[in-house]
């Protein structure tokens, strides 16, 4: 399999839109996730997340625009798009009467590589995902099992690229910890994820970048170490006795939550302002809180919602 | 292996139990047929049995009337009895909305994921629908022919075979056509039951079409319209010959249904 240079993006979008009638799923929408990065693609549900990655596998045809993979056009050179793409959707469209291994071995001969049943037996471990499994109808699976399946047949012919659309819906806590452990390993080996997410810490933990669509349209594209210094930090100042708050705060702190014997604030500039309105108060302690990812994605969300 | 025989492969085994069944079933009404037709036979009774049927119907069927009333034409209405037809144009349309069905349940996403052009999807339904058509007739063809060989009387005069084979080709591009129509508007939908609910009530229109036109003027103008115009089973029975002129209509509504399918397919988006 040969892909396009180096430097090729291994998703490149510009200006892309779709639109259903009076309805506009994606706005003139720009984005590039570089080769190697595990990119997470967020957003409130109807934000335009599936319609792009359906958009990308030329499922979807855009109104407006182009979306290239490693450089082929997802639209013009499609095949060459999707032979270096594994691709988990949403929901796992399955027949039920089909066993686990023969929708794999299905997917794997249309697939454009050879099967390396070393792999998938590597991968199966991974996700404790014995044979005797693979080798029940599919009616018997549960949601967690048929997202084991579609995590399989996605990564099974270790693509350069994987499109991943919400790839933890389902999975129990351990099996969502060794598909952590994966992805770190992908990245170490020069794999690209493009991954759509409403899990904000599991973003926060294994993205590199993250793109926030709102609309339709870009919100947010920038790195989870700089989302985090745009959140604030919270403080949680602990009394030794009951106090009240007679003053206001001075710019820079917000109070979140007040008890008798502890508050809680979103401090956005330094602690100096903080520690002369704590000064004559009978402080017992002080913590800090890390920045939250969360914090400033639930307010890119709210806006949204409003 | 090329992607394309994989897809077939993959669809034959999934629709292997519905048509090998319809088929068995077919295949067993034919043997059930010469029964009938052999204890007629037997008891003479084929004239008592044309006595009993009323005058507008033997009027309606002209002359073939009496090559129906006869050992051949009991054996011959395997190929055309309302069951028989109806079951075989429900299979038709059944294969016919497969990538409707696909797209529905979300299967057609792991699949085009893949390197798989889509013409592949309609090609491959194409192909599945004539190995269907081929499996199902020629398990009917040996019904018809065992079935004579072993149970017909001695003396009872066969339906010529050419009669039979004739009767079996314009059938199948009669189930053809349906294919392709129902494939046509299948490729434009996204709910398998819309669309074969669809195509069943346009089928049932246009066989209500050709039926009343067979007796009522007005219709007439309109029945060239019917698929089912292009299937003369009585004609055939008189001794009319295979109408090349039905086989190139029934020819033309597959290949433009088909090239339908092709296209909308091709252009449709892929939303379920």
């Amino acid at each position: 399999m040969t892909t396009k240079g180096a430097t090729t993006p291994a998703v490149s979008i510009q200006g892309l839109t779709k639109r259903y009638g009076k309805l506009t799923a994606v706005n003139k929408l720009n984005l590039e996730a570089d080769s190697g990065e595990i990119l997470g693609f967020l957003g409130l549900n109807g934000a335009g997340k599936t319609t792009t990655i359906r958009i990308l596998l030329d499922l979807l045809r855009p109104t407006d625009g182009t979306a290239s993979i490693l450089g082929y056009d997802c639209q013009k050179q499609s095949l060459q798009a999707r032979a270096v793409v594994g691709y988990l959707p949403g929901e796992l469209g399955v027949y039920l009467d089909l066993t686990g291994l023969e929708v794999l071995n299905l997917l794997a001969q249309l697939g454009s590589r050879p099967l390396n049943k070393k792999y998938r037996h590597e991968l199966q471990e991974r996700f404790e995902f014995p044979d005797k499994d693979l080798r029940r109808k599919l009616r018997e699976y549960s949601t967690g099992m048929k997202r084991k399946l579609g995590l399989l047949q996605s990564l099974e012919s270790d693509p350069p690229l994987l499109i991943l659309d919400e790839p933890t819906e389902g999975l129990d806590p351990v099996t969502q910890e060794s598909f952590y452990e994966l992805l770190s390993d992908l990245k170490n080996r020069g794999r690209t994820v493009f991954m759509s997410s409403h899990v904000l810490s599991e973003v926060a933990r294994v993205c590199d970048r993250v793109a926030l669509l709102r609309a339709g349209q870009l919100a947010l594209l920038s790195s989870v170490e700089e989302i985090r210094k745009l959140a604030p930090r919270r403080a949680r100042v602990l009394f030794s006795e009951d106090v009240k708050l007679n003053e206001s705060l001075p710019s820079g702190y917000q109070m979140i939550e007040v008890k008798p014997r502890v508050w809680t604030l979103a401090v956005e500039s330094t602690l100096g302002g903080l520690l002369k309105v704590l000064a004559p108060l009978p402080v017992q302690d002080l913590e800090l809180e890390e920045p939250r990812l969360e914090d400033v994605l639930i307010k890119y969300y709210r806006d949204d919602a409003r | 292996m090329n992607k394309g025989l994989i897809l077939i492969g993959y669809s034959l085994r999934r629709v292997r139990t519905l048509v090998l069944s319809m088929a068995s079933l077919l295949a067993l009404f034919q043997v059930f047929l010469i029964i009938v037709a052999d204890s007629l036979h037997r008891n003479g009774s084929f004239e008592q049995l044309g006595e009993l049927m009323p005058p507008f119907v033997r009027q309606l069927l002209g002359p073939s009337f009496i090559g129906f009333m006869s050992f051949g034409g009991i054996v011959s209405l395997g190929y055309f009895h309302l069951a028989v037809v109806g079951s075989l144009v429900g299979l038709s349309i059944a294969l016919g909305t497969t990538p409707t069905s696909e797209i529905e349940t979300g299967f057609i996403d792991l699949i085009l994921s893949r390197p798989v052009a889509r013409h592949l999807i309609i090609t491959r339904s194409i192909a599945v629908m004539v190995i269907s058509t081929v499996a199902v007739l020629l398990m009917m063809l040996i019904g018809t022919f065992g079935g004579l060989n072993v149970f017909a009387a001695a003396g009872a005069t066969w339906p010529k075979r050419s009669l039979i084979l004739s009767l079996a080709s314009n059938l199948a591009l009669l189930m053809l056509s349906w294919n392709a129509i129902a494939m046509a508007i299948g490729a434009a939908s996204r709910r398998r039951s819309v669309a074969g609910g669809l195509v069943g009530l346009l089928a049932l229109t246009m066989f209500l079409l050709d039926y009343v036109a067979r007796a009522w003027e007005p219709a007439e103008r309109v029945a060239w319209l019917s698929p089912f115009r292009y299937y003369n089973p009585f004609e055939m029975l008189t001794g009319e010959p295979l109408s090349v002129k039905n086989l190139i209509v029934l020819a033309g509504i597959s290949v433009c249904g088909f090239a339908a399918a092709y296209f909308l397919y091709n252009r449709r988006d892929i939303t379920h």
